[in-house]
């Protein structure tokens, strides 16, 4: 008996190496298989049918909102684009998921990985573009575009065309934006209302607006509210900071200038540090979130807007006004809570000074690898030719939209699957930021008319707000290599600088101000003021 | 014994050996190719062969970037205190979890203490967000209640890290128990009970029976701590930092994630990598040269 349960014992250990070196083999075998598999399918796709049909391959953002039944890889847009574009050229379209929230690191690594990247790949980021092209890691597409493209090249335009261009050379097809304004703020009117107090139209009277809901807290928060919403987002400082910036000349506007990433950033311009001393004053008066440091991706800002504890914020134009969006869910949390668009933080001039979008959206990019470049044009021809970029955008007439006066309007309560036909839109129609309709005048309208209806006043009231009094975006003539190599780093500081002023104690302001700057100007800062400085002397040369 | 014949009788070890060996391979070995892109101005896409030599220039550079020192200073910092702090936690949990004596309350706080472990250091991040906020931290809500001025935990360079390093506990010490309660079993029963009868206490007995019988186990524990002096997890300082208290929670780790992932410079991130790892096999090697000359204890 004994003896048996020890056998027993032996045969199970030999049992369990056995399995485990199975596994082994079977792991590497499945590895072997897998790349074999997959030689095999890019060789067998060259020599099929007459015509020569090919693979070519498109980076896609990934959200993670895809809806249940399709895939990012799969779905009711990238069935159209195949049925449509590469079934009568031959072409097999495969999309390439790449995280939104990390596209660049993505793709820097997919870059560098040299056989997998994609044919056709696309980023925000400037640096980026610069770095690649400098890199020689790009085809130059001018040629491609005047052979294959003549729809693109007339849809985008000169103007646009020419972000794309790196000393000289097209090596980026940069996506057209259908509408540049930016930022708007946003009040909570029923607060007001209660208060008797008016739109407040200045920055000195929204100082004293927020303090009056500090005091008299309008929304009952019990101690909570939140007068000023903000956070380290662009969107919530950059309208306050900008409207400190006092009047620059031409030089300066270039010289002093510093662009990190794809925003113009003022750190170095007149009237930044008073911008500072006014967030610190509203800080230590207890009149924006101590937390505001943490909250980078404004989720808690969302949060707290949503919960009725914000009095006043800034932010993308029409974001608070969508379904389900932060009104939304503040109307079903607070009922009768009215958020009212407005226009207040005023300049010197006394202008509501803001920045706006260049007019060029994402870098569209063929990495010099590819063989598929010329399919890879053709691709971005037929997204800008007669309405195929009309369908990518709006869907099928009367299930997902109906047209009123020329525009189209999304059907309102739309089925389940009609909804879902979309959810990747904005992501597959990469030759366009937004919806466009020749101009942008009908662009904004449909932009507005695409947001839940009961919302359309003040929709409309936030967008002529984001383009008014607009600071438009510094050109160079050439990129800027200081600002390549040390723009991420200069906006962690950046960011730091305001966190750090802010929360000082009033009579420390002046210290860590002239820390911070110093450590900003040495860890780049002062080698992209030299540089745009140089690149300004030449432009001057040359006209 | 003939090779041929020794290998068939033991060719199940082999093919157990297989896996971790392939793992060293593929995972430790196969990288370190990458290594000369530090002396390298890699390009992307030349790759690592095509790319040019630059000598020392890069590392010139990082030596003169202040942010190096800064995240230098802090990565050995916060190791340092988590030396302190972190390294004897589950030292003293293990031996409080082994003088116990009921059963099922022993397994109980066995399966809580391991539980943080298993959280991932994002959603850690939410918690520590969720409890220790200024404005609306759960901890923070309690004390303003109560009439009293509320702590910057996250906010507060010095606050900041205390909260880092008692997440760090929470976090690790459960798990860190089962290697020291492993080593315990070791230790024979037959001295516990003989220094009972002899009217040695409970303390006492921690004292001469349990702590030395320890010893090899903490020594090598030690070592190993100590060769990781200059790297440093990137999740922790990453997801718990925040830009009020950089100064402190900007560590190697970030700092590489920032220059290379970020910015695309994977010549300097190389920099840093090959530094902290030469500085770490430095610390590996003194730390058991000292030990055996202290103790006779070592890993090699």
């Amino acid at each position: 008996m004994i003896g048996n349960k020890q056998r027993k014992g032996i045969m199970g250990t030999k049992k369990a190496a056995l399995t485990a070196g199975l596994a082994c083999t079977l792991l590497f075998t499945a590895c072997s298989a897998n790349s074999g598999a997959g030689e095999e399918a890019s060789g067998g796709s060259g020599g099929e049918g007459a015509k020569e049909h090919v693979t070519l391959k498109v980076e896609v953002f990934d959200r993670g909102n895809s809806p249940a039944g399709s895939t990012i890889t799969d779905n009711y847009l990238t069935k159209y684009v195949q049925e449509n574009f590469g079934k009568p050229n031959n072409i097999d379209v495969e999309y390439v998921p790449v995280p939104r929230s990390e596209e660049v690191e993505k793709l820097n690594v997919l870059m560098a990985s040299g056989s997998n990247v994609p044919d056709i790949v696309f980023t925000y980021d400037p640096n980026t573009f610069n770095r690649y092209a400098k890199q020689g890691g790009l085809t130059d597409v001018g040629p491609l575009l005047d052979e294959h493209a003549p729809n693109l090249k007339a849809f985008l335009g000169e103007e646009v065309l020419g972000y794309g261009k790196f000393e000289g050379t097209q090596f980026a097809i940069p996506a057209k934006r259908s509408n540049v304004g930016k930022y708007a703020s946003f009040i909570r009117q029923d607060w007001l209302d209660k208060l008797g107090l008016p739109v407040p139209q200045t920055t000195d009277e929204l100082y004293e607006t927020l303090k009056a809901f500090k005091e008299k807290d309008p929304g009952e928060t019990g101690g909570q509210v939140i007068p000023l919403g903000m956070t380290i987002a662009s969107a919530q400082y950059e309208p306050l900071i900008w409207s400190f910036i006092k009047p620059v000349s031409e030089e300066e506007r270039h010289t002093l200038t510093q662009q990190l990433g794809s925003n113009d950033y003022p750190t170095l311009l007149p009237g930044f540090k008073d911008a500072l001393q006014f967030m610190n004053k509203l800080y230590n008066e207890g009149l924006i979130s101590k937390d505001f440091g943490l909250d980078k991706d404004k989720k808690k800002l969302g949060e707290d807007v949503a919960t009725g504890k914000v009095g006043f914020y800034s932010e993308d134009d029409i974001n608070p006004f969508y379904e389900k969006g932060s009104l939304d869910t503040l109307q079903q949390n607070v009922p009768g809570a009215q958020l009212a668009s407005v226009d207040v933080y005023t300049n010197e001039e006394g202008k509501h000074a803001k920045p706006m979008y260049a007019p060029n959206g994402m870098y569209i990019m063929i990495p010099k690898s590819s063989e598929r470049a010329v399919e890879a044009v053709k691709y971005l021809e037929w997204m800008a030719t007669s309405d195929n970029l009309f369908h990518l955008q709006n869907g099928i007439e009367g299930e997902n939209y109906t047209m009123v006066d020329d525009i189209p309007v999304a059907v309102e309560n739309p089925s389940e699957e009609a909804l879902n036909r979309m959810f990747n839109s904005g992501d597959m129609a990469i030759v366009s930021n937004g919806k466009q309709l020749g101009s942008m005048e009908k662009n904004l309208k449909a932009r507005a008319l695409q947001m839940p209806k009961k919302f359309l006043e003040q929709v409309e009231a936030a967008q002529v707000i984001a383009n008014a009094d607009v600071i438009e975006p510094v050109l160079m003539d050439r990129p800027i290599e200081a600002q390549t190599k040390y723009g991420t780093t200069l906006l962690d500081k950046f960011n730091e600088m305001i966190v750090k002023t802010t929360m000082a104690k009033p009579d420390q302001f002046d210290g860590i101000y002239e820390t911070m700057l110093k450590d900003y100007m040495a860890s780049g800062g002062q080698a992209i003021l030299d540089e745009r400085t140089a690149v300004y002397k030449e432009m001057q040369a040359a006209n | 014994m003939g090779w041929i014949v020794y290998f068939r009788r033991y060719w199940q070890l082999y093919a157990l050996l297989a896996l971790p060996l392939a793992y060293f391979i593929i995972f430790k070995y196969g990288p370190m190719y990458g290594i000369q892109i530090a002396f390298k101005d890699f390009n992307f896409f030349q790759g690592i062969a095509g790319s040019e030599w630059i000598g020392f220039d890069a590392f010139k550079e990082v030596f003169a970037m202040r942010d190096f020192y800064l995240t230098l200073r802090n990565t050995l910092m916060l190791n340092f205190l988590d030396l302190l702090v972190s390294f004897p936690a589950p030292l003293i949990l293990a031996i409080m979890l082994y003088e116990m004596k009921t059963v099922w309350f022993k397994k109980l706080s066995q399966t809580i203490l391991y539980i943080p472990h298993f959280i991932s250091w994002v959603i850690i991040g939410g918690i520590v967000y969720q409890v220790f906020g200024t404005q609306s931290g759960m901890i923070n809500n309690i004390i303003t209640s109560l009439g009293f001025e509320a702590i910057p935990f996250l906010t507060d360079k010095n606050d900041w890290l205390v909260t880092y390093l008692l997440v760090g506990v929470w976090q690790s010490a459960g798990w860190g128990t089962i290697i020291y309660l492993a080593a315990l079993t070791g230790i024979n029963k037959e001295l516990f009970e003989a220094a009972g009868i002899d009217g040695a206490g409970r303390l006492k007995r921690i004292w001469h029976i349990t702590l030395p019988g320890l010893k090899p186990t903490i020594v090598v524990l030690l070592i190993i701590n100590l060769g990781h002096m200059v790297s440093i997890g990137f999740e922790r300082p990453y997801v718990i930092g925040n830009l009020a208290v950089r100064e402190y929670s900007d560590v190697l780790s970030t700092f590489v994630y920032r220059i290379g992932l970020e910015s695309g410079q994977y010549t300097l991130a190389t920099v840093v990598g090959l530094f902290q790892a030469v500085v770490g096999l430095v610390f590996v090697l003194g730390a058991n040269y000292t030990s055996k000359k202290l103790t006779d204890e070592g890993i090699m």
